[in-house]
């Protein structure tokens, strides 16, 4: 695997459209075998399809993929496969109940054609040592951490001698340590001959680890491949991610937060927060005393929580992703089982009471997944719109329709929404555009605390800064928000006070400036 | 955009439908009969001989009225496939009543058994519906178990307690509901039933279209788990949908027995409540559409007494007919048209 | 107790071969009610095919022939048109009742029943006296066991059965590995489709040597349940069959013994409500509903 010759992986002319939605335009790449090439782009850059294209997942409307110079036929695992490209999804793709053993036959090639059980643990635990993955080969993939379930499922990637490892954002679930380890173990790929192509968008990741960078935006190829290296110009990057700065409006802190571009650690970009009282005044929007929950479906129990949000503040949460970030937003909506503690909403207290009743005492939820908790898709936008108003009147009075939906129209345009008709299904919205749908239900004049889940994952740099400001805005007018994000820079972009959990604690609690270490640090759990 | 959606949900029913009859017809061809003749004696048989379309509204409006009730549980989200059962046991509580109170006044009785008929199908919805909220029990199964027991259950009643000592061996059934507690001849057309139907009608499409209730359960049925983070209480929404299923499946029983059967007999109307979903299923959930495809429905059930009686035909066409469109009505996609579509574009936009 | 194990074989023996299509479905992402359907096909066709030609082979052959293309069948429409496996299962379901009754009566006029001249091979006729009464079981009751054990390594102990089973419990992990779910569901229902043709043909030939309209009285559903109760496991599924099928037996047993002084057929309800127990425990056990959870909801409307 000596660089030289032909590219490790080379597309030509590749095109995808989903729908009417472009993809991919016209994008063509040749790869250098033997390094570690960076992709970025912003969230609906067309990345994640291009790594699909490369893997033979996604089969695209035109072009072609070489494979160490030999074509190889789009859209065809097994053919891309044989020819040596493996790919580790962003949200792993190993099923939740297969052992770790069984994780990594079901992909294999070759093999006994029945085995047993103790058979296929001798046949796979030295694979793993070597690749230094420290897991029980009985361990079912669900019961693993994170970090864990990342390097089974690169280490089921290289079952079959991969030429070409490509990993789609493999940093967005991971601490800053479980990073630098990710990191390592690539240069240790590196070193063994293995091309590696990262699907990543932050530029001071990619500068850490990459030999090239490669930027897409709107699904065309911008910039590159570049060689990668201190002596690359920043902010030529960070333009060519996320388009011109002064069409998206962005205030420099926004941007470099949006691409996360250096300057974080020294504080200098941060905009001066406006003065914030170091103990909130008044009743405070949301009180929580000594609250410990049970283990819940989605995370870790919660252990002796202590928490104020104050009118016009928005607390940052931060935290690697499972540390009882969901358990939190579950508690507050009265899902998750609350043993001890109290909970307390604009000063009336809510322990007890049932969402609906939280709700009215001015508690709205951004949640976590928009598709699933926050819209009903199938449904129409002004069903969807109306349901939080509808839940708290007699179920069987007559309503008028046309009176909802002239309602719903009125709000959707303020919330500037992007629609046709109210009548239309709310799966029909682009992302941000749900998202927006959401806020203006969630975000009324009656709100006390919004929750705000991941508000901004999958959005474009438009609608994400929409979020932003409406957030603030909401600060502005007396209203808490809780702010809980894998985002760091987005966190320290608008957070006033943030908050860091680990294994179901609030472990460590900073005011801006920032430092990255420190949080970082927080996070997991080093001194 | 309204319009044109309800539009194409109407054409798609409509293909589905026809692409079902095709097959149907393609195995009577098979099985030696003439496709021609058979669905000719099956118009003739719903709609078009004289008289046909009242015997055709006769079996539509029991139809109506358990479909909606299927509707409605589809609805919130509960694949209720219990109408058989339901329906069953409101014919027996509404039995249980007339037989046990021959002597009391009609004004009396057909109150109570309505009532009974009703409350005799919220129960048979209510358990599973509890099983399902309670302890997550499917209930599909659950339900479509309860049909079986209550089929057993009607034997049961219809062999001894409410046996008919006249009857002779062959056919189990109770004794006549007494001239004086009918609702209709056999013809099953008379006000009364009319009237019902129409006020269960009206009385649906308002709690559908134009209640807080309608909408929040529609939310519900296509996405509880967005309803729960909206604060609502789920399993209240899916048992009263639920059970309201089952009392409208127990009133079209008592119909049934009161009206034009006068009587009960075991493993009557065995299709019954597998026809009601499959309206509910064409009508898309629509109350205004389970008017219509009941009326369709309504002429393959009264097709299907025509067919072996005067055609000569066997009525396993109208099960089959029946079966073929359930098999396809839920269908979302006609294969190769996204990727035709998708060529098309991708063709002109270069 | 002879009689008793006898009783529970012969009843047993047909839910476990559609229990095991049901789990082979289940296994690859489908919930499949049409095995009602493909069972009373396998019934009616075994019967049919031995009555017309005199071969058992033929008739077996048949069944199985139209039991495979009725689960391809039920792919096509749950896979290609995306259609809702709950209702496409009632109706293929539908379809087989609906289908053999017609089928009967365009080959033999109004007549309600079909009885075959031989049934299949009978372990007496084979092993001689040596097996006792045992001797009036099927050869299909003995192969019942070694079918369960194939299956259970086929799923448990191969590749193709991780692969099955990603198909089913992530499609995606599946594709990513060159693995295509829909290739896989179409194995697992024909497969299936062959299995629901013995347990019809074992129905239908094993004891009675009969066809008649509706005979198979719930038992494909009765195997679904049986999945849901095993967890999908091929032995854990068996045996929850053949618990359906004790208690079936022992409301048999009880009808012998007791005459009339208890209600016949409220007897016969015992397997059924024996089948909602089953559900609702396991329900309590796994957090259960995950059958209506999986085969999705009615979107369209």
């Amino acid at each position: 695997m000596a660089p030289s010759g032909a590219p490790a992986l080379e597309c030509r002319d590749v095109s995808v459209s989903y729908g009417p939605v472009a993809a991919l335009s016209g994008v063509s790449l040749r790869l250098a075998p033997g390094l570690i090439h960076a992709v970025c782009g912003q969230n609906g850059a067309g990345k994640t399809t291009f790594a699909r294209v490369a893997s033979g997942l996604v089969r695209p409307n035109r072009g072609a993929l070489f494979i160490s110079g030999q074509e190889v036929a789009t859209g065809n695992v097994a053919r891309a496969r044989a020819a040596g490209v493996e790919l580790v999804h962003q949200s792993f793709a190993l099923p939740p109940s297969f052992t770790v053993a069984e994780a990594m036959e079901f992909g294999a090639e070759k093999g006994t054609p029945i085995y047993s059980r103790r058979g296929l643990e001798a046949r796979w635990k030295q694979h793993l040592e070597n690749l230094g993955v420290r897991v029980r080969l009985r361990d079912r993939i669900r019961d693993l951490a994170v970090e864990q379930q990342q390097g089974v499922e690169i280490a089921r990637a290289l079952v079959a001698e991969a030429s070409v490892l490509i990993l789609d954002e493999p940093t967005a679930v991971l601490s800053p340590t479980g990073v630098e380890m990710l990191f390592d173990r690539l240069r240790n790929l590196k070193a063994g001959g293995v091309t590696i192509l990262l699907i990543l968008h932050k530029i001071r990741e990619v500068l850490g680890v990459a030999d090239t960078v490669t930027v897409l935006r709107g699904g065309k190829l911008v910039e590159g491949p570049l060689p990668a290296g201190d002596t690359t110009p920043q902010l030529r990057l960070a333009h060519a991610i996320v388009g011109s700065a002064a069409e998206q409006a962005l205030s420099g802190a926004d941007e470099a937060a949006l691409t996360g571009a250096e300057g974080r650690d020294l504080g200098a970009s941060v905009e001066p927060v406006a003065s914030v009282p170091a103990t909130p005044a008044g009743p405070v929007a949301l009180e929580i005393a000594g609250a410990s929950t049970r283990a819940d479906p989605e995370g870790p129990a919660l252990a002796d929580i202590d928490l104020a949000v104050g009118r016009s503040e928005i607390v940052g949460v931060a935290g690697v992703e499972g540390n009882g970030q969901r358990t939190l937003v579950r508690m507050l909506a009265n899902l998750a089982d609350l043993q001890s503690g109290r909970i307390a909403l604009a000063g009336t207290d809510v322990t007890r009471g049932a969402l609906a009743a939280r709700r009215g005492a001015g508690l709205r939820i951004i949640p976590f997944e928009r598709n699933t908790e926050g819209l009903s898709l199938a449904s129409s936008l002004w069903e969807n719109w109306s349901a939080r108003q509808l839940l708290f009147g007699p179920l069987l009075k007559l309503i008028s329709p046309a009176a909802w939906r002239r309602d719903c129209d009125l709000s959707l345009k303020q919330w500037d929404v992007r629609y046709a008709t109210t009548t239309q299904p709310a799966g029909s919205l682009s992302g941000g555009n749900a998202q927006k749908l959401i806020l203006a239900r969630e975000v009324d004049a009656d709100a006390s605390l919004i929750i705000a889940a991941q508000p901004t994952r999958g959005l474009d740099v438009g609608a994400t800064a929409f979020v932003w400001k409406s957030l603030r805005a909401a600060r502005e007018r007396g209203c808490g928000v809780l702010l809980i994000s894998s985002d760091l820079d987005e966190l320290f972009d608008i957070s006033d006070r943030l908050i860091v959990m680990l294994s179901g604690r609030i472990v460590a609690e900073f005011r801006p400036p920032y430092s990255l270490s420190a949080v970082g640090a927080a996070m997991t759990g080093a001194r | 955009m309204m319009l044109k959606g309800r539009l194409i949900t109407v054409g798609r029913a409509i293909a589905f439908v026809l692409l079902a009859l095709i097959l149907c017809g393609i195995v009577f061809q098979l099985a030696g009969y003439s496709a021609k003749e058979m669905f000719q004696s099956i118009a003739d048989g719903a709609f078009l001989n004289p008289g046909a379309w009242k015997n055709s509204l006769r079996w539509a409006l029991p139809l109506f009225i358990t479909a909606c009730g299927v509707a409605i549980s589809f609805r919130c989200g509960f694949f209720n496939v219990g109408a058989q059962g339901q329906f069953y046991l409101g014919a027996i509580g509404a039995t249980f009543v007339v037989d046990f109170m021959a002597g009391w006044p009609a004004f009396v009785v057909i109150p109570l058994a309505f009532l009974a008929g009703i409350l005799g199908g919220a129960i048979w919805a209510l358990w599973p519906a509890l099983l399902r909220v309670r302890s997550g029990t499917d209930e599909v199964i659950t339900t479509l178990m309860g049909n079986f027991i209550a089929g057993l259950v009607l034997i049961y009643v219809c062999s001894g307690i409410l046996k008919d000592p006249s009857g002779t061996g062959q056919v189990m059934a109770s004794r006549p509901v007494s001239p004086a507690f009918r609702i209709s001849t056999n013809s099953g057309l008379s006000p009364t039933i009319i009237g019902i139907v129409i006020v269960v009608g009206v009385a649906m499409w308002l709690l559908v279209n134009r209640t807080a209730f309608g909408v929040l359960s529609s939310l519900a049925g296509r996405n509880p788990i967005m309803v729960v983070w909206q604060g609502a209480k789920l399993s209240r929404l899916g048992i009263a949908g639920f059970v309201l299923g089952g009392a409208l499946a127990g009133l079209a029983g008592t119909i049934e027995v009161l009206g034009p059967n006068g009587r009960l007999v075991s493993g009557f109307l065995p299709a019954h409540g597998f026809t009601a979903i499959l309206i509910a299923l064409v009508a898309s959930l629509s109350i205004t559409g389970t008017a219509i495809v009941s009326l369709f429905f309504g002429g393959l059930a009264a097709a299907s007494l025509y067919l072996p009686v005067l055609a000569g035909l066997p009525s396993a066409a109208i099960d089959i007919i029946n079966a073929a469109i359930a098999l396809f009505i839920t269908a979302r996609t006609v294969p190769g048209l996204a990727r035709l579509a998708a060529r098309r574009r991708a063709s002109g936009s270069t | 107790m002879d009689e008793f194990i006898i009783a529970t074989l012969r009843y047993g023996t047909p839910l476990v071969y559609v229990t095991l299509a049901g789990v082979l479905a289940q296994r690859a992402g489908i919930w499949n009610l049409g095995l009602e359907g493909l069972m009373i096909v396998g019934c009616c066709a075994s019967v049919l095919g031995l009555v017309q030609t005199g071969s058992l082979l033929f008739g077996l052959g048949l069944a199985v022939v139209l039991c495979v293309l009725g689960s391809i069948l039920l792919w096509f429409v749950v896979e290609k048109l995306r259609a809702n496996p709950i209702i496409a299962g009632l109706g293929l379901t539908g379809l087989g009742l609906g289908g053999t009754d017609l089928a009967v009566q365009a080959i033999y006029g109004s007549q309600a029943s079909v009885t075959a001249p031989e049934g299949l091979p009978r372990l007496g006729a084979i092993f001689g006296p040596a097996v006792g009464p045992y001797g009036v079981l099927s050869i299909l009751v003995v192969l019942m066991p070694f079918v369960v054990i194939g299956l259970w390594i086929l799923l448990r102990r191969t590749r193709f059965g991780l692969q099955l089973a990603a198909a089913g419990e992530h499609p995606f992990a599946a594709r990513s590995v060159g693995v295509s779910p829909s290739r896989m569901r179409l194995v697992a229902l024909s497969l299936g489709g062959v299995l629901c043709a013995l347990g019809g043909a074992e129905l239908a030939l094993g004891s009675l040597q009969i066809f008649a309209y509706g005979m198979t009285a719930g038992r494909g559903f009765m195997g679904f349940s049986a999945v849901i109760f095993g967890g999908g496991h091929p032995i854990g599924s068996s045996f929850a069959a053949l618990f359906f099928s004790v208690v079936g037996a022992i409301g048999i047993r009880a009808q012998l013994m007791f005459g009339d002084r208890v209600p016949h057929d409220l007897l016969l309800a015992l397997p059924y409500v024996a089948t909602v127990a089953g559900v609702w425990i396991s329900g309590r056990l796994r957090g259960g509903a995950r059958a209506a959870a999986v085969s999705g909801e009615l979107r369209d409307y």
